[in-house]
């Protein structure tokens, strides 16, 4: 393969990559352009791609809320020195 | 080839009845604190009084750790402790008031039509459901994550949920950027596995 259309036809672990990328919205238009080149081309990485973005999706409408890092800090500690007086 | 597959099998198995019949309250933070979280503040609704009923938990939970005997795993029996706790605080607020009774006005001033039709529920309005829907749905993500790499699932909040920038996990965890990106990679497929599996 000529060094440009490599450029522009990527292999599939790369096109994983792009899309992982895109759904964080970190690809750049590059990556995106070479991912839908190859998207055209390769039926399993259109499945591939659906089902990322459909996880996306859900993790989106799932609004999950992180618990405050402070409070998880003061819980190990908590825990901790209970711990260690339970077995004392 | 068999043997170490054999030795492969024996290992997870190991590995399975470990997690499922220790307690390990040194990890319990790690583990199950954002599952906890978001399994309080919709039943409760209230950030601070969650995080209070949290803490209850995890120390009720050290206390009768001599009790635990196995049968289920930690975090099904640390669910049902946190549900007595919050079951407690109910009771609680409930007999400060004195007095626990909902008030429902059908047919006040207010209300133009009292008309039967007018009553029946909008079948299009669904968000109620769908709000319900959705933070199962959350708890049933934060359990698949429980179910692959400590690790990767850690990494995967990180960017996921907590929304932290690749650089700042990067230095956190001491990895290269395309490290992360694989274990994103490893972790968003096990989670639409975990997913498909026991949400659809």
């Amino acid at each position: 393969m000529s060094k440009k259309s490599k450029f522009f036809f990527i292999d599939c672990s790369e096109a994983a990559d792009c899309c992982n990328k895109a759904q964080y919205e970190e690809a750049n238009f590059l990556d995106k352009a070479k991912l839908y080149i190859h998207l055209i081309l390769c039926k399993t990485c259109r499945k591939f791609s659906q089902r990322n973005s459909k996880l996306t999706d859900l993790l989106d409408k799932s609004k999950i809320e992180p618990c405050p890092e402070e409070k998880k800090q003061q819980w190990r500690e908590e825990i901790k020195k209970e711990f260690a007086e339970e077995r004392t | 080839m068999i043997v170490i597959l054999l030795l492969l099998l024996s290992r997870t198995d190991e590995l399975y009845i470990m997690s499922a019949n220790t307690l390990d309250p040194n990890k319990w933070v790690d583990r199950y604190s954002d599952y906890l979280f978001n399994y309080t503040i919709v039943r409760v609704n209230n950030r601070e009084v969650a995080n209070d009923l949290i803490s209850e938990t995890f120390l009720a939970a050290l206390k009768s750790a001599k009790n635990f005997k196995g049968e289920a795993s930690e975090r099904t029996w640390l669910i049902s402790i946190l549900k007595r706790k919050i079951i407690d605080y109910y009771r609680k607020i409930n007999s400060r008031k004195g007095k626990a009774e909902v008030k429902l006005n059908y047919s006040d001033d207010y209300n133009e039509g009292e008309w039967l039709e007018e009553q029946v529920a909008d079948q299009f309005d669904r968000t109620a459901e769908d709000e319900m829907e959705n933070t199962e749905l959350g708890l049933a993500i934060l359990e698949c994550l429980d179910s692959i790499n400590e690790k990767h699932a850690e990494i995967f909040k990180r960017k996921t949920i907590d929304g932290a920038d690749t650089e700042a996990i990067c230095n956190e965890f001491n990895i290269t950027p395309s490290n992360l990106w694989v274990i994103i990679h490893r972790a968003r497929t096990a989670l639409a596995a975990c997913l498909e599996k026991n949400w659809f």
